[in-house]
């Protein structure tokens, strides 16, 4: 897991800098306890027990354990891709489909490959395949996403964000 | 034996491009501090730039954000005063699986489908960021039908693919987030 201070402290990555087959560093989460789905069910207060009740979800609805939210790996892909562009790059979008359940045990490895880059409207974009793998090297959450990185020497990514034209 | 047919009636198709009404997602007070340092402990995500106001003033942000789809969560939320949605639920029924009974009369919400597929599964999600919420802002959500399909598998059996797309903005306007989300009926 990352720290504030290395979250505070973060280098930037330049568009630059990036490869074409390059692995961006990874994010590993776990191993995953109930007690980690529980708290995710309390913030967002998403009471579907087959998310905290063992019982419930084992002998009511015949899964094989509680299962991690589907809303809970939504928001950690966002957050990893933040995290790769801070500074002042922008994790523009992300889409992804959910696969493999996630069960409390599991340590979940959040990935991302990058596939491509391209300038548009002076913007440094990196195409990238992003998931969320399990242990075993079951892929729970394939998809693929776009950030933007600076360009040395070039403009100052826009905040808010405007996409760019034709991107 | 009959053939299954495609799902898609007219009546589905027509609701294609349909609108719900914009609601205020947000707390009445809000976007505040209390509320993101439980969600980003949910997604153990320590970021200074969630909590710790003189970094964050030196960031591109200038202040302290919250973190990117954040703002797609906080309208599920009870307020202190409404009639608590869990009794009510397992009052009416004792073995509720805690979403049915507790999430009635969501505003906001987009008409039903009128099908007989039941079944929901969620087939994805996509994304698309372009502001962080700050405290005190905010937030309004609309959602609308961007999309739906329908089909039968190989095996005969017919589906639809329902995509709804919601667009989180501010106060001023300016769109932070907009989700997409599909689901499959069968």
């Amino acid at each position: 897991m990352v720290t504030a201070d290395e979250l505070r402290n973060k280098a930037q990555v330049y568009f630059d800098d990036i490869e074409v087959g390059q692995d961006m560093p990874p994010l590993v989460i776990g191993p995953l306890t109930t007690t980690h789905l529980f708290r995710w069910s309390a913030a967002i207060e998403n009471w579907h027990r087959i998310h905290y009740d063992q019982n419930f979800a084992i002998y009511h609805d015949g899964l094989p354990n509680v299962l991690g939210q589907g809303s809970w790996k939504q928001s950690i892909l966002p957050r990893y891709l933040k995290d790769i562009c801070l500074p002042d790059g922008w994790a523009w979008k992300v889409q992804f489909q959910h696969r493999a359940m996630i069960v409390p045990g599991d340590t979940i490895t959040v990935w991302a490959k990058v596939t491509g880059k391209r300038k548009a409207d002076g913007l440094g974009l990196i195409d990238m395949d992003v998931g969320m793998r399990l242990q075993p090297d079951v892929e729970s959450c394939p998809g693929t996403a776009t950030i933007v990185l600076p360009i040395r020497g070039g403009k100052a990514i826009p905040y808010p964000f405007v996409a760019p034209q034709g991107a | 034996m009959s053939e299954a047919k495609n799902p898609l009636t007219a009546e589905i198709k027509k609701l294609i491009g349909v609108t719900g009404e914009k609601i205020e997602a947000s707390p009445p007070w809000g976007i505040e501090r209390e509320g993101l340092r439980i969600f980003t402990n949910a997604i153990m995500d320590p970021d200074p730039r969630y909590w710790d106001d003189e970094f964050a003033k030196k960031t591109r942000f200038r202040g302290i954000v919250a973190p990117p789809i954040y703002c797609s969560y906080i309208a599920r939320k009870t307020l202190a005063g409404e009639p608590d949605p869990i009794s009510r639920a397992f009052r009416e029924n004792p073995n509720s699986d805690g979403i049915g009974g507790v999430r009635e009369d969501m505003p906001g919400a987009l008409p039903p489908i009128p099908t007989p597929l039941k079944r929901i599964l969620n087939a994805g999600n996509e994304i698309e960021v372009y502001k962080y919420p700050t405290l005190g802002d905010h937030i309004f959500s609309q959602a609308r039908y961007s999309d739906i399909q329908g089909r039968v598998t190989k095996d005969g059996t017919p589906m639809l693919v329902v995509t709804t797309e919601t667009t989180y903005t501010d106060q001023n306007g300016a769109v932070l987030c907009i989700l997409r989300q599909s689901g499959i009926r069968r």
